[in-house]
């Protein structure tokens, strides 16, 4: 299963946003971290694969498939999306919020195997202890945490997360991260995961995709597309890409004169 | 440090959760069972509850008189109020989803007021803004004004920066222009019609008929499954509009199907009792407080508490003083006050923390 993103123009209105965006040719089992800075268009990106922006030209493609020709219903069975914004004021315990993600492309009874599907998946990012407590009363944090298991309890082809660790601390976001990619190792989806934190992005992807004004600049493996002069301009800060003892890449930055 | 729940033990809570609500739609069905036969029971005439119970399951086993008075006079009441609860209580919980406020209802909203102008520019005028209706003139106007002021929530709740509160601003000012437009049909009536467009703004059970009920049965009968279908995406419109959309939901047509529902219940509700104010309110406010808002749950349960509380109402009616059968809006509107200002606080509160 593969996910290609070809010749994608896509905005809001008369206005464009994306401008001839590719991404070809993403294996399932990639962690794709799409980066760049505010209002380039990441999660405008993520809305038109999701299909709650229509594109005015390109193809999206799954495993061959035109997921834009797709109904609704259909296309949120393969691709999952968990939108930058989320919390809400419901009177829904997390069990029953992560349930309900669960049964939005499931039959309309609730089996035993949702069941369990939805306490493994609480198990699996650590969220158990809040099964039983109200969405509404959750930290900023843990309801970031709840949204990204909202959209993997799915187990879909395609899962994309838009910021999925800004509002978390630095334990939670490394244990997110791990246990996104523990998830991924048995099922092989398309992860993408757009991220402010260069030095998580480093860590955690297999590639990615910088994205700059509505156009890619640059795709490739995390330690090659760091270090390219693109990414000093495009954030306007100064930046070196350096290597722990450890053999693990950061980005040092500072601002521009 | 948190301590980690096992698999198992969370489902298992869940599953507990899930029986308990039943327990709770259980216990409501009971109550309003009870509250059903009291009110059966209690009017002018007094007799044992037993010779009640025997002329409800055998029509004719105390003779034709109890027969009249218990079938085709008490019967239809009380049946008529819980149904009519039941509607309004399932459309308050339906609009409080789809408009994300726990304030709208078809009073708050101004669908009352507009359906009780509809009914009046039909008894004042005989203007029908549907031609060839008949009998059904009253009815029909009702209801075409329900839909036309749904219809207008909806336009409204898809401006640009309508916020909850906004939305409530718009039910008082359509209240208020239907108000206006009602006094001036009221201005312009005969003192019989006076007295029947009073019947509307006053809610008032005694024009139950078997007629009427199977109507609204039937539209209830069509709108539980109705609902219950799209219990699953309803309940992710509670996530947020965004949230629900990434979860494949169309929330467009989700809204303009469920508000059609919403006008036909609501609109039927009122064109049967006239003006019951905040039975849209208490109802699911009741049922969210018992069973949270997992909407498999919460339409049932609100449906049962709004049968629930007209039932009860229906009882008081009677009951404050004998011989004397109260407006049924009036006692619903006192109890329905202090539940709405609780509502008003408990959101404020909710906004500061
Ligand atoms: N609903 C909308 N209607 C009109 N314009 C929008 C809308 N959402 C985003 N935009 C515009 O599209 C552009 C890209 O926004 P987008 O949200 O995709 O950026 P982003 O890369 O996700 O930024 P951030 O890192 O701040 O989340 C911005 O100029 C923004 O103003
Ligand atoms: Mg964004």
């Amino acid at each position: 299963m593969t996910l290609s993103i070809a010749n994608l123009k896509a905005g809001y209105g008369k206005t464009e946003v994306l401008h001839d965006v590719s991404v070809p040719d993403i294996k399932g089992g990639a962690f794709v971290g799409l980066i760049g800075p505010n209002a380039s268009g990441k999660s405008t990106l993520f809305k038109t694969l999701a299909g709650l922006v229509t594109p005015t030209a390109g193809s999206i493609t799954i495993g061959g498939d035109d997921v834009t020709l797709l109904r609704r219903k259909d296309r949120a069975i393969r691709v999952a999306y968990m939108p930058q914004a989320y919390g809400c004021n419901a009177l829904l315990s997390v069990f029953e919020s992560v349930l309900l993600a669960l049964k939005q492309t499931t039959g309309w009874r609730v089996e035993a195997e949702n069941l369990d599907r939805v306490s493994d998946t609480l198990s699996a990012l650590g969220l158990s202890h809040l099964a039983d407590r109200g969405i509404a009363d959750l930290s900023g944090g843990q309801a970031q945490m709840v949204a990204v298991a909202q959209t993997i309890v799915r187990a879909p082809e395609v899962i994309l997360l838009d910021e999925p660790t800004s509002a978390l601390d630095l334990h939670h976001q490394l244990s997110i991260l791990t246990s996104i990619r523990n998830e991924m190792d048995c099922k092989k989806p398309v992860v993408m995961a757009a991220l402010h934190d260069l030095n998580l992005a480093a860590k955690f992807c297999d590639r990615l995709v910088l994205l700059c004004e509505g156009t890619i600049l640059a795709d490739g493996p995390p330690q090659h597309i760091l270090a390219l002069p693109e990414i000093g301009w495009t954030y306007r800060v100064e930046t070196d890409l350096e290597q722990t003892r450890r053999g693990v890449f950061y980005v040092d930055a500072r601002l521009t004169g | 440090m948190t301590i980690d729940v096992n698999p198992a033990k969370m489902r298992r809570a869940y599953v507990t959760q899930v029986s308990r609500r039943y327990g709770m739609i259980a216990l409501v069905s009971g109550l309003l069972a009870l509250s059903f036969f009291l009110d059966v029971a209690t009017g002018p005439g007094k007799y044992e509850l037993s010779i009640v119970f025997d002329v409800l399951t055998d029509p004719m086993s105390h003779g034709v008189r109890l027969k009249v008075i218990v079938w085709d006079y008490r019967l239809p009441v009380a049946i008529t109020a819980a149904l009519v609860g039941a509607l309004l209580a399932v459309a308050g919980a339906q609009m409080q989803t789809i408009l994300n406020n726990p304030l709208a209802e078809p009073f708050t909203l101004g669908v009352s007021a507009a359906a009780s102008f509809g009914a009046s520019l039909a008894i004042v005028l005989g203007v029908s803004v549907i031609p060839a209706v008949g009998p059904l003139l009253v009815t029909m106007n009702a209801f075409v004004f329900a839909l036309f002021t749904c219809g207008f929530i909806l336009l409204a709740t898809r401006l640009k920066g309508v916020g909850s509160e906004t939305m409530i601003l718009f039910g008082i000012a359509i209240f208020f222009t239907f108000s206006a437009l009602l006094a001036l049909m009221q201005y312009m009536a005969s003192e019989d019609q006076i007295a029947r467009i009073v019947f509307w703004m006053m809610g008032s059970l005694s024009r139950a008929s078997w007629e009427k009920i199977t109507l609204g049965a039937l539209l209830l009968a069509i709108a539980i499954p109705f609902s219950l279908l799209r219990t699953w995406p309803m309940t992710a419109l509670r996530m947020g509009e965004a949230t629900a959309e990434s979860m494949g939901v169309d929330v467009g047509r989700l809204r303009v199907e469920m508000l059609i529902c919403i006008s036909l219940l609501a609109a039927t509700a009122v064109s049967f009792v006239g003006t019951v104010g905040f039975v849209g309110l208490v109802g699911p406010h009741i049922a969210r407080m018992l069973v949270g808002e997992d909407q498999r749950f919460f339409v049932p349960l609100s449906a049962l508490v709004g049968a629930l509380v007209l039932s009860l109402t229906s009882l008081i009616s009677k009951s404050i003083t004998p011989g004397i059968i109260y407006p049924i809006g009036i006692i619903t509107s006192l109890i329905g006050v202090p539940v709405f200002i609780s509502i008003i606080l408990s959101t404020r509160k909710e906004r500061l923390s």
